[in-house]
Order: structure tokens, then C-alpha cells, then sequence
């Protein structure tokens, strides 16, 4: 009984201040949209485009607030255009891809670090490198809820084109499909996540959101359907605990969610019934 | 059915992949696509698909140009086993049923009738009893067929397909080479690629002789010669039983 108290005490205290009820809930939601999103960019081996993104969303951040805009229009326009720099580079020049993306990431990486640098004002470079979900203010609150529920729907609609694509494009194309915007759409709907996971867990971290919880589900399970719950269970899961550890160990909030949801993994990696390591030593 | 090439050249970055090709397919037709690697084929398949943009020429299925045609579901492409990823998380009815996606509105929620479609053609192929299975745990014989049951829930009257007997074991190929000559009594048009040259007399009534532009086409009892393959395969001449032999 006393054992139980102490963990209902555990969940409960934080919500006393208004800041942490916000923080939980935020970041429950964005695990959500985040999990369904990174299911296709396990599948489609996109973890380096979720990171080139990601790092060149930093100057459109920076931009945004000097221009007094909302961040996600500068984040968002910055997260395609390098989706566009990298699909022109490298249909236009001998260059492989994962060479384009780590150049034009970097690129855009750096380009944000001069604007931030030359415009010290309010501008706090580690809430925009590191997330800063405890201090997320209601314009930005609402700014998330938005672009995350409408990417949601989005991938819910598209989701049966965008498996085909993922898993087939010489098909999805030979029955009419158009492959080019569907890739541009992923990339997109990849753009519009990045935007609503900034706030949780910053630029340099929002890459784990997008492949762990999907890479977790891919070990879990054969079907599609059942990837996208496990994935949403894990995002979901760590997201809110790891809020819940960060303030009681006083530590960065998405260092602690990342961390939660690579060690969910690496249980995951070793104890799944049928691909963990475990059942493949014991019944080889 | 039918299957244009018109004067087609497609090249790459300046290198040329097929120089000026030539041929017409018509409705109920078996035709077996020979040449070396590199000599063209798989451009072929592609300009087929409209994957690569020829820099001069046309293809025409139907008289329809690659993208109506693809519209209206025409064209069915089975795939090389490389080019699967077999630990994708679709079961075999998964496959099979993205071969109904163009009948089915921008949702693809299967009607009825899509079901049934599915269901007779994994009956067809003899895999409706694997239908659950991810695809990955299926032998190479039925993933093959899990694919042309693909292509047959499509209903596409053009069908390609990309060495279809490559780890495939002998039983799975005669019930390949059966489907697909009850497909041509049924006026469907298809086009094969494969190493196999000694198979092709026995179920391919066209061959296409390919290497850098198409040599030569038309049917098997009067081109399939040791010339023929002479001029497709340079000196290397396998040893080859051919009618005139």
C-alpha cells in the first residue's frame, strides 16, 4: 500500500505546477506524431535525411524570431528548402546522396549558428539545440498541437501510398501513382514533424524521435498496422516518463527522453519474442 | 494489347543505353527479351515503365502513351527477388492487395470486389493458404509467386517480368510458364527477361534479340537462330538448342 502511495506520489506531485502538466501532455502528443512518422523512416532507412533536416531547420528558427514570425514558418521553410537544395544537387551534379545531405546539412547547421551569434538578443541557442519543453509558451503551444494534427491526418490518409512508396515504388509507379510528389510529400510530412519535435527535445536530438520508436516497433513485429501502436507506445511512453525523470533529477528533459527510448531499445533489441537477440542465440 | 517501341534512344548522363529500337508486340504474345548484361535490357524494362526519359522515341501500350496506360492499370511489373526488401512488415494478402490500389479511391479501402480479386488470384498461384505469412518466410518459389499474384489482382493486360526464374525451384516454374501461357490464350501481352536461352523455344512463341538497340524480333520459329545470338552475344556463343538445329 505504502509502495503504491509512493508511486501515485511520484506521478502526481509534478502536476501541481501548471508548467509540468503542459510539459507532460506536450510531450505525450508529440511522441505520438512523431512515432507514426518515424515508422516510415525506419522502413525507408531515412535516419540521416531526419537529421539533415532537422539541422537546417536552425536558421529558418533564428529568422523567424528576429522577423517576429512564428518559429514554425522559418523552421518549416528552411526544412524543405534543403530537402529541395539536397534533391537539386544531386540530380544535378556527380555527387552521391549521403555526401549532399551531409554537405548541405552542415551548411544550413552553420549558417544558423552565424545569424544566432550576430543576433544575441533573446534568442537562447541551447532552447533551440536542446528543446526547452518545461518553458513552452502558448502561441508555441498551439503552434505544435496544429502542424502535429494536421500532419497526423495526413499520414493517416496517405499512409497506404506512402507503404507502397516505401516499399515499392517501381509498383506504386507502374499503376499511375506519382512517386516524385509522394517522396516530396514524406519529406514534407518529415519537415512538419521536425517542426513539432523541436520544442521537445531540440535540433541535435529531434533525429532519435524520428527512428527509435520506429526501430523499436520494426523488432516487435511483421505488421504494418501493429508497427505504427508499438512505435506510438514507445514514443508515447518515453516522452512522458522522460519528462517525469528530467524534473526529478533536475536533468536536460530531452537528453532524458532520448536516453529512456534507447534504452527501451536495447531491452527490445535483446528480449523481442521473435527478433531479439536472445531467441536468436537460444534457438539457433 | 498492345506494345509499341518507336525509333527509342535513351541514354544516361551522355552514354548511350539503347540506340533506335524498334518493336511491336501485339495482343496474346509470349515474348522472351535475350541479350547480355548490359546490353540494354533492363533500359528497356524501364523505358517501359517510364523510369528513364527517352532523349528521342516513344513507347505506346495500347496507343496509349506509359502514363495513361499506368492509369488505367495496363502495365504489371513483377519485380527481381533483389529488388524486394523481404523484412518489410507486409504479409502475402498485403502485396497482393496493392496490386488493386488503382481500382480503389485515394483512401484504398478494399471493396468487395477487390477482396475477391485477391482471394482468386492467391487461389490461382496456389498461395491463398500462405496469405497471412510476412513476406520474408516464404521459399524463393513463393515469393515469385506471391508477386504474379500481384500482378494478376491487378488485371494488367501488359505484363513485364524480370528474370522470373532465378531461384526458383522446377516445379514453380512449370506452374509459372503454365499461368502465363493461359494468360496469353487470354490475349495478354508479356515480356520476359531471362538467362534461361534453352527454356525460351518452349513456351515463348516471340523473342526480342537486344544489345544496344534490338536486333531483331518476331517469332521464335523463324528468328530464334544461331545467328541471331550470334550477333546478340559476340563470340561467346552459348551453346544453344534452336529450332533449326
Amino acid at each position: 500500500m505504502n509502495i503504491f502511495m509512493n508511486i501515485l506520489d511520484w506521478f502526481t506531485a509534478p502536476l501541481s505546477y501548471d508548467f509540468m502538466v503542459r510539459a507532460i501532455l506536450i510531450s505525450g502528443f508529440i511522441g505520438i506524431v512523431c512515432a507514426v512518422l518515424s515508422c516510415f523512416m525506419t522502413l525507408k532507412g531515412w535516419a540521416l535525411m531526419g537529421d539533415a533536416v532537422s539541422h537546417s531547420v536552425t536558421p529558418g528558427v533564428v529568422l523567424a524570431h528576429i522577423l517576429g514570425l512564428p518559429f514554425a514558418i522559418g523552421a518549416f521553410v528552411f526544412g524543405v528548402g534543403s530537402v529541395l537544395a539536397i534533391g537539386f544537387i544531386k540530380s544535378h551534379t556527380r555527387i552521391k546522396e549521403y555526401t549532399v545531405i551531409g554537405l548541405v546539412f552542415t551548411g544550413f547547421f552553420a549558417f544558423g549558428l552565424v545569424l544566432i551569434s550576430k543576433n544575441p538578443s533573446n534568442i537562447d541557442l541551447n532552447h533551440i539545440l536542446f528543446g526547452n519543453i518545461l518553458g513552452i509558451s502558448t502561441s508555441d503551444l498551439i503552434q505544435t498541437l496544429v502542424i502535429g494534427i494536421f500532419t497526423l491526418i495526413t499520414v493517416l490518409i496517405l499512409r497506404k501510398d506512402l507503404l507502397l512508396f516505401c516499399f515499392d515504388p517501381i509498383h506504386a509507379r507502374s499503376i499511375g501513382l506519382n512517386v516524385d510528389v509522394l517522396y516530396y510529400v514524406l519529406l514534407t510530412l518529415l519537415s512538419l514533424t521536425i517542426v513539432v519535435a523541436l520544442q521537445a527535445v531540440g535540433i541535435i536530438l529531434v533525429v532519435a524521435m524520428l527512428v527509435t520508436p520506429g526501430a523499436i516497433a520494426y523488432l516487435l513485429t511483421d505488421r504494418f498496422d501493429h508497427m505504427i501502436g508499438y512505435a506510438v507506445l514507445s514514443g508515447v511512453f518515453s516522452n512522458v516518463i522522460g519528462t517525469y525523470i528530467s524534473y526529478y533529477l533536475d536533468a536536460s528533459t530531452g537528453g532524458c527522453i532520448v536516453v529512456l527510448q534507447t534504452l527501451l531499445f536495447v531491452m527490445v533489441m535483446i528480449f523481442a519474442p521473435k527478433y531479439g537477440l536472445l531467441r536468436k542465440k537460444l534457438y539457433r | 494489347m498492345s506494345i509499341q517501341v518507336e525509333n527509342l534512344t535513351v541514354d544516361y548522363n551522355g552514354k548511350v543505353a539503347l540506340h533506335g529500337a524498334n518493336l511491336h508486340l501485339g495482343a496474346g504474345a509470349i515474348a522472351g527479351l535475350v541479350g547480355m548484361n548490359g546490353s540494354g535490357k533492363s533500359t528497356l524494362f524501364k523505358a517501359i515503365m517510364g523510369f528513364v526519359a527517352p532523349s528521342s522515341g516513344q513507347v505506346l501500350i495500347n496507343n496509349l502513351p506509359i502514363r495513361r496506360a499506368q492509369k488505367q492499370g495496363l502495365v504489371a511489373y513483377i519485380p527481381q527477388s533483389e529488388e524486394v526488401d523481404w523484412n518489410f512488415p507486409v504479409s502475402v494478402h498485403d502485396v497482393v492487395m496493392m496490386g488493386r490500389y488503382g481500382y480503389m479511391n485515394f483512401l484504398r479501402i478494399p471493396s468487395k470486389r477487390d477482396r475477391q480479386v485477391v482471394k482468386d488470384s492467391l487461389t490461382k498461384v496456389q498461395m491463398w493458404d500462405y496469405r497471412d505469412r510476412q513476406i520474408g518466410e516464404l521459399s524463393g518459389g513463393q515469393k515469385k509467386r506471391a508477386f504474379l499474384a500481384r500482378a494478376l489482382a491487378q488485371q494488367g493486360t501488359l505484363m513485364l517480368l524480370d528474370e522470373p526464374f532465378t531461384g526458383v525451384d522446377v516445379k514453380t516454374e512449370k506452374a509459372i510458364i503454365e499461368l502465363l501461357l493461359e494468360l496469353k490464350a487470354q490475349g495478354h501481352t508479356i515480356l520476359i527477361s531471362t538467362h534461361d536461352l534453352n527454356s525460351i523455344s518452349t513456351f515463348c512463341d516471340q523473342v526480342v534479340f537486344i544489345n544496344q538497340t534490338i536486333l531483331a524480333y518476331g517469332a521464335t520459329q523463324d528468328i530464334f537462330t544461331q545467328e541471331n545470338l550470334a550477333r546478340t552475344f559476340g563470340e561467346i556463343i552459348p551453346n544453344i538448342k534452336t529450332d533449326r538445329d
